[in-house]
C-alpha cells in the first residue's frame, strides 16, 4: 500500500475521532488537527512502518477520548476563567432597557407568581418550619391523660396532683408548670370600660421553664404560688398598650380582677404570645399571667382542669421523656384511681401547635410550589420566544466569531437579573399581601402574629425569582449554542421560525399537565368549602347578635343574685326595637366552650349492658328558655324548657344523637337521665348545634336548664329584624343600664362566628384557587405564544394549501388541530399528576371525594375550553392571509 | 480584547505544562500547531503533549489574548492552506516570563530546603 493510501486512512480515522469533540471545536480547530496528525502519520510512517502508525492511531484515539469529552464540559470552566460577568451584565441591562414591553411581561408575571409563593412561603416557614421563641423550645411538651379506660376521651386535662406527680417525677423531667386559664373583668375604675381579660393562672415557674423574661420589671418569684400567696400580676405587651396606654409607671400599681386587687410586677415583651394548647379546642392565649392560690398536690385528683407543661433535660429523646411521664401516670393511676387505666402522655409543643394547620399547609406549600414550576416555564418560553427574535444575531455574532460561551452567559444573565427583579417585586406584593392574609388567617393559626415578610423570607424570594430566572434562562441559552449559522439564515429566511418550536411545544405540554393538576385540586378544595358553606350546623346563623357578659364573684356573689342580673338584663335586651328573642347560654355554638361529663340513661332501651356504650362522653351546656328559639335550634320532640322560674329545675333536652342510641324507635320524653350525681328528666329533643366542626356531628349534647344550673358567664343570644351590628351600642348600652361594672365581649353577629369557624378554610381556598387560576392564564399564554408562532412558521404553507383551494375554516381547523393536540397530549400527561395531588389534598376535603368525578371532569372540560380560546385567538390570523399576495411577495 | 491585556498576570498562573510548552515555542518564532510539537519533541521533553490537548490549549489561549493567529507563514509548504500559524502575544510573553520566574524561585526554594540536589549532581 502507498504511503498515500495510508495517510489517507489516517485523516478518515482522525475525522472519525474528531467527532468526539463538540462541534464548534471541530468546526474552528477540525483542519488543523487533521493536519498535524497526518504530519505526525507521515513522521511515524517513514520512521516505523505500519506498525508504528497503528501506534499513532491507538495514541490518537486516547487523546481525542480524554480531550473530546473535557471540550464539551469546557463553557462551564470557561466562564469561571474568563470572567467578563460584569460586562456582559451591563450590555444585558442596556438591551433589556431596550425591550420595555418584554420586561414588563416578565417582571409582571414573575411578581405576581412570586408574590403568592412569597405568602405562602412565609407562612410555611414562621408556622411549620421556625422554631418557637423560647428557650430550647424542643425539650418542651405538653401532658395530657387519657381518659380512654374509663370513657372516650383521649386528650384531657390533667388534675392539679398530676402536675404535682410529674414535677416529682426527676430523671429526664427537669421542670413541669400547671396552666390554668379563666375569663376576669378587668375593674373599670377610672380606667375606662370594664373589660373582658383572659387571665392564664400557672405555677410561678412559667416563665423560667420557657426561658423569657418581662421586658419591664419581674417575672414571678417561686414563693409566689400557692396558698396565701401575694397577689401579683404580669401583663402582655398588647393589654399594657391598649389598656395602660403603654405607660412604664403601671409597673408596681394596682389592678382589679373581678374585683379583686393585683400587683402588676412585670410587662412582658412585644414578641411573646405565649398559648396554652386545650384539650379539646384550639390553644388560647392571654392577656394577663398570675399564679395560683391553691396547692396543686392537694386539689382533687378527679377534677381534671390544668394543663402541664413540661421540660425535659436538654437532649432527651421524646421516647425518653414519654416513657418517664407514662411512668408517673402508672403511679398516678395506682395512688388516685384504683388502676383503672388512666394514662399520662407527652406531646412535643410544636408538633401539637401546628398539627391542626399542617395538613392545609401542606397542601397549600405544595401548590405554591407547583405554580413556581409553572412560572419557570413560561419564562422560558417566554425567554425562548425572545432568543427567538434573536436567533438571526445570534448567529451572525457565532459567525463572526463570537465566544458561544458569552452567547450563554448573556442569555442565562437576562434570565437572572428579570428574576430578581420579579422576586424583589413579589416581595414587595408579598409584604401587603401577608399583612391582608394574616388579618384574615385563623385566630388560632399558630403563631399568626408572628406571620409576615421580614427580610430573610424577602431575600428567599429574590433568590428564588434570580434562580427560576437562571434556570428559566438556561433552555434558550443551550438552544443558542446549538445555533448554526448556515441552518438558521435558511430557516429564517424562509419560514420566520427556527428549531425551538419543538422545545416550545414541549413547554406548553408541561404547562397544560401542572395546571390540570392545580386546578383539579383548585376545584377539589373549592366543591369542599361550598360543602361547608352549605353544611346544616342545627342552627340558624342570619340575623342574630351574640356577646358575653361575666358576672363576677365580688357583684353577684350567688345563685339568686345570677339569676335576678340575667332577668333584668334579659328583660331590657328584649324591649330594644327590632329584638324578637333573647336566649342565654354557657356555651355559644362553634366556640367549643362546652364541658364534658358522662351521661346515663339508666331505663332505656338503647343501653347494651357496656359501660362504654351506656355511659359516654357528653358536652353539656346551661341555656334558657328564650335560647332555642333565638338561635332557632330545631325542636325534634317534646318541649323547651318553661320560661316560669326553676318550675324546670329537673328538665333536661337531649340532642337526636343521645335520642337515637338510646331509644330507638322509642320515646324518650319523660325518661331519666343521670348526670353526674343529678337525676333529671328529659323534657324534649333537639337537633344538635354543633360545638366543633361546622361540617359534622360531634360528642352528644345535653342542656340544662339555666335556671337551676347558673352559670357565670353567659353569652347572649338577639335574634332581631335588623341587621345585628347595628345593634351593637344599644344592647352595650342596655347592658350598662342594669350595671355599668358588667363587661361586654366578644360582640359578634352569629354569622360572624360561623365565617371565623371557617377562617382557615376560606383563607386555604382562596390562595389556592388563587393559584390554580395563575397556572390556567399561564398555560393559555404559552399556548397562545405556540400558536401564534405557528401561524407565522406555517404561512407559506397555509397559503400554498388555500391557493389549491383549502377553505380558510379547514386552514384555520389545522392550527386550532396542533394546538389542541398539544392540550390534550398534556392532559394525558397531567392525570398521574392528579392523581397524586388528589392523595395529598384528600386529608383537608370535607364531603366530597379526592377523585370526585363531575369536579374533575368540569376542570378537563373548563380547561379545555379555555384552551381552545386560547388557539382561536391567535389562530383567527389564518383568515387574515392573501395568498396571492403572501406568495408573491417572497 | 484591551480589557484582557489589563488583568492580572498572576490570574493565569501556573500555567499548564502545555500552555508552557506552546508559548516557549512561540517566543522564538511564529509556529504552526504540529511545528509546536516538534519543537518539544527536539529539546528532549519527557511529556510531549497529545495533539488533542495542544489545539485545544491554542483555542483557549487565543480567547485569553496570549496568542493570536499569525498574518503571514514563515516558510510556506506545498498543499500547507489548512494550517494555521500561531504568533505570541505581548501578554503571552509576560505571562511566560513570570511562570519561569515562577518556576524559578520555586526550584531556588526547594534548594534551599534540601529537596533538591544541588545543579550537576
Amino acid at each position: 500500500m502507498s504511503e498515500e493510501r495510508w495517510l489517507e486512512r489516517s485523516e478518515r480515522w482522525s475525522r472519525l475521532l474528531l467527532r468526539l469533540y463538540p462541534p464548534h471545536f471541530r468546526e474552528e480547530m477540525g483542519d488543523e488537527v487533521v493536519e498535524a496528525y497526518r504530519d505526525r502519520s507521515r513522521e511515524a510512517l517513514r520512521r516505523g512502518g505500519v506498525a508504528s502508525l497503528l501506534w499513532v492511531w491507538l495514541r490518537a484515539l486516547a487523546d481525542s477520548l480524554r480531550n473530546g469529552p473535557g471540550e464539551r464540559l469546557r463553557p462551564s470552566i470557561a466562564w469561571r476563567r474568563m470572567g467578563s460577568w460584569g460586562r456582559d451584565s451591563e450590555l444585558v441591562l442596556r438591551r433589556l432597557s431596550r425591550a420595555p414591553l418584554f420586561v414588563a411581561a416578565m417582571v409582571g408575571t414573575l411578581t405576581v407568581g412570586l408574590g403568592a409563593f412569597a405568602v405562602v412561603y412565609a407562612v410555611v416557614d414562621k408556622v411549620l418550619i421556625e422554631p418557637l421563641p423560647y428557650e430550647n423550645p424542643d425539650d418542651l411538651y405538653f401532658a395530657w391523660r387519657d381518659y380512654g379506660a374509663i370513657f372516650d376521651l383521649k386528650r384531657g386535662w390533667l388534675g392539679g396532683t398530676d402536675v404535682a406527680a410529674l414535677k416529682d417525677g426527676g430523671g429526664v423531667i427537669r421542670d413541669v408548670a400547671g396552666l390554668g386559664r379563666e375569663s376576669r373583668t378587668l375593674g373599670g375604675e377610672g380606667r375606662g370600660e370594664p373589660q373582658e381579660v383572659a387571665v392564664m393562672v400557672s405555677t410561678p415557674n412559667l416563665f423560667d421553664l420557657l426561658g423569657v423574661r418581662p421586658m419591664l420589671g419581674r417575672g414571678f418569684a417561686p414563693g409566689e404560688g400557692g396558698p396565701g400567696r401575694p397577689p401579683v400580676a404580669v401583663l402582655t405587651y398588647d393589654l399594657w398598650r391598649n389598656h395602660f396606654g403603654g405607660d412604664r409607671g403601671t409597673v408596681g400599681t394596682e389592678i382589679r380582677l373581678n374585683g379583686e386587687p393585683y400587683t402588676v410586677i412585670g410587662v412582658m415583651g412585644r414578641d411573646f404570645h405565649f398559648v396554652r394548647h386545650s384539650s379539646l379546642g384550639p390553644p388560647q392565649g392571654a392577656d394577663v399571667y398570675t399564679t395560683f392560690d391553691v396547692n396543686l398536690a392537694e386539689t382533687d385528683p378527679g377534677a381534671g382542669s390544668y394543663a402541664g407543661l413540661l421540660r425535659a433535660r436538654p437532649g432527651a429523646t421524646p421516647q425518653a421523656v414519654e416513657s418517664a411521664v407514662e411512668g408517673v401516670g402508672r403511679r398516678v393511676d395506682e395512688r388516685d384511681f384504683q388502676s383503672r387505666g388512666l394514662r399520662l402522655y407527652p406531646v412535643g409543643m410544636k408538633p401539637d401547635l401546628v398539627s391542626g394547620v399542617r395538613p392545609a399547609l401542606v397542601v397549600l406549600g405544595l401548590a405554591g410550589l407547583l405554580l413556581v414550576v409553572v412560572l419557570m416555564v413560561n419564562l422560558a418560553t417566554l425567554l425562548l420566544a425572545r432568543a427567538a427574535q434573536r436567533e438571526r444575531e445570534f448567529a451572525i455574532s457565532r459567525a463572526l466569531g463570537a465566544n458561544p460561551a458569552a452567547l450563554v452567559r448573556a442569555t442565562l444573565l437576562e434570565g437572572g437579573v428579570l428574576g430578581a427583579l420579579g422576586g424583589a417585586g413579589g416581595a414587595l406584593v408579598a409584604i401587603w399581601v401577608t399583612r391582608g392574609l394574616v388579618s384574615l388567617a385563623p385566630l388560632d393559626l399558630p403563631r399568626r402574629e408572628s406571620i409576615g415578610v421580614d427580610p430573610g423570607v424577602a431575600a428567599v424570594v429574590v433568590g428564588v425569582g434570580a434562580l427560576l430566572g437562571l434556570l428559566a434562562g438556561g433552555v434558550p441559552a443551550v438552544w443558542a449554542t446549538r445555533t448554526r449559522l448556515s441552518t438558521l439564515l435558511g430557516a429564517t429566511a424562509v419560514r420566520g421560525g427556527g428549531g425551538h418550536g419543538r422545545m416550545r411545544r414541549g413547554m406548553v405540554v408541561v404547562q397544560v399537565a401542572l395546571a390540570l393538576v392545580l386546578l383539579s385540586t383548585g376545584g377539589l378544595v373549592l366543591r369542599s368549602f361550598a360543602q361547608l358553606l352549605r353544611a346544616e350546623p342545627g342552627f340558624q346563623p342570619a340575623d342574630v347578635l351574640t356577646f358575653t357578659v361575666p358576672v363576677t364573684q365580688d357583684r353577684y356573689p350567688d345563685d339568686a343574685a345570677i339569676r335576678a342580673v340575667e332577668d333584668r338584663i334579659r328583660d331590657a335586651l328584649a324591649a330594644l326595637p327590632g329584638v324578637r328573642s333573647v336566649g342565654s347560654t354557657s356555651a355559644l355554638p362553634l366556640t367549643a366552650d362546652a364541658s364534658q361529663t358522662t351521661a346515663r340513661f339508666p331505663s332505656a332501651p338503647g343501653n347494651t349492658g357496656e359501660d362504654e356504650h351506656d355511659a359516654p362522653l357528653i358536652d353539656y351546656v346551661s341555656a334558657s328558655a328564650g335560647y332555642f328559639d333565638a338561635l332557632r335550634i330545631p325542636l325534634l320532640a317534646g318541649r323547651v324548657f318553661g320560661a316560669d322560674d326553676r318550675e324546670d329545675a329537673r328538665a333536661v333536652l337531649i340532642d337526636h344523637t343521645l335520642a337515637e342510641t338510646f331509644f330507638p324507635g322509642a320515646n324518650p320524653i319523660g325518661a331519666t337521665l343521670m348526670l353526674g350525681g343529678d337525676s333529671l328528666t328529659v323534657a324534649g329533643v333537639v337537633k344538635q348545634a354543633r360545638l366543633y366542626d361546622i361540617h359534622r356531628d360531634d360528642r352528644p349534647q345535653v342542656y340544662l336548664n339555666n335556671r337551676e344550673y347558673v352559670s357565670r358567664s353567659l353569652s347572649w343570644a338577639l335574634r332581631t329584624d335588623r341587621s345585628p351590628m347595628s345593634l351593637v351600642s344599644e344592647a352595650r348600652a342596655a347592658v350598662w343600664e342594669v350595671d355599668p361594672q358588667l363587661a361586654v365581649s366578644d360582640v359578634r353577629s352569629m354569622d360572624q362566628v360561623v365565617a371565623e369557624s371557617l377562617r382557615q378554610q376560606r383563607v386555604s381556598t382562596v390562595l389556592i384557587s388563587g393559584f390554580s387560576l395563575g397556572a390556567l392564564l399561564l398555560a393559555a399564554m404559552g399556548l397562545f405564544g405556540v400558536v401564534a408562532g405557528s401561524v407565522i412558521r406555517r404561512r407559506h404553507e397555509l397559503a400554498i394549501r388555500m391557493a389549491l383551494g383549502a377553505e380558510q375554516g379547514q386552514a384555520l381547523r389545522l392550527v386550532i388541530g396542533e394546538g389542541m393536540s398539544l392540550v390534550l397530549l398534556g392532559l394525558l400527561v397531567g392525570v398521574p399528576g392528579v392523581y397524586l395531588a388528589a392523595r395529598v389534598v384528600g386529608g383537608v376535603l370535607v364531603g366530597v371525594s379526592p377523585f370526585d368525578p363531575p369536579t374533575l371532569g368540569a376542570v378537563a372540560v373548563g380547561l379545555a375550553l379555555v384552551a381552545l380560546i386560547a388557539c382561536y385567538l391567535p389562530a383567527r390570523r389564518v383568515l387574515g392571509i392573501e395568498p396571492a399576495v403572501l406568495l408573491r411577495q417572497e | 480584547m484591551g480589557m484582557d491585556r489589563e488583568r492580572p498576570i498572576e490570574r493565569f498562573l501556573p500555567l499548564r505544562p502545555v500552555e508552557f510548552h506552546v508559548l516557549l515555542s512561540l517566543a522564538a518564532g511564529e509556529r504552526h500547531g504540529y511545528g509546536i510539537i516538534q519543537d518539544a519533541e527536539t529539546r528532549g521533553e519527557a511529556v510531549v503533549p497529545d495533539v488533542g490537548t495542544l489545539y485545544r490549549a491554542l483555542r483557549r489561549m487565543q480567547d485569553q489574548g496570549l496568542i493570536g493567529a499569525a498574518e503571514r507563514r514563515l516558510a510556506p509548504d506545498a498543499g500547507d492552506e489548512r494550517r494555521n500559524y500561531y504568533r505570541i502575544l505581548p501578554l503571552g510573553l509576560r505571562v511566560a516570563r513570570a511562570e519561569a520566574r515562577r518556576v524559578e524561585s520555586l526550584a531556588r526554594a526547594a534548594r534551599l530546603g534540601g529537596l533538591l540536589e544541588e545543579a550537576g549532581a
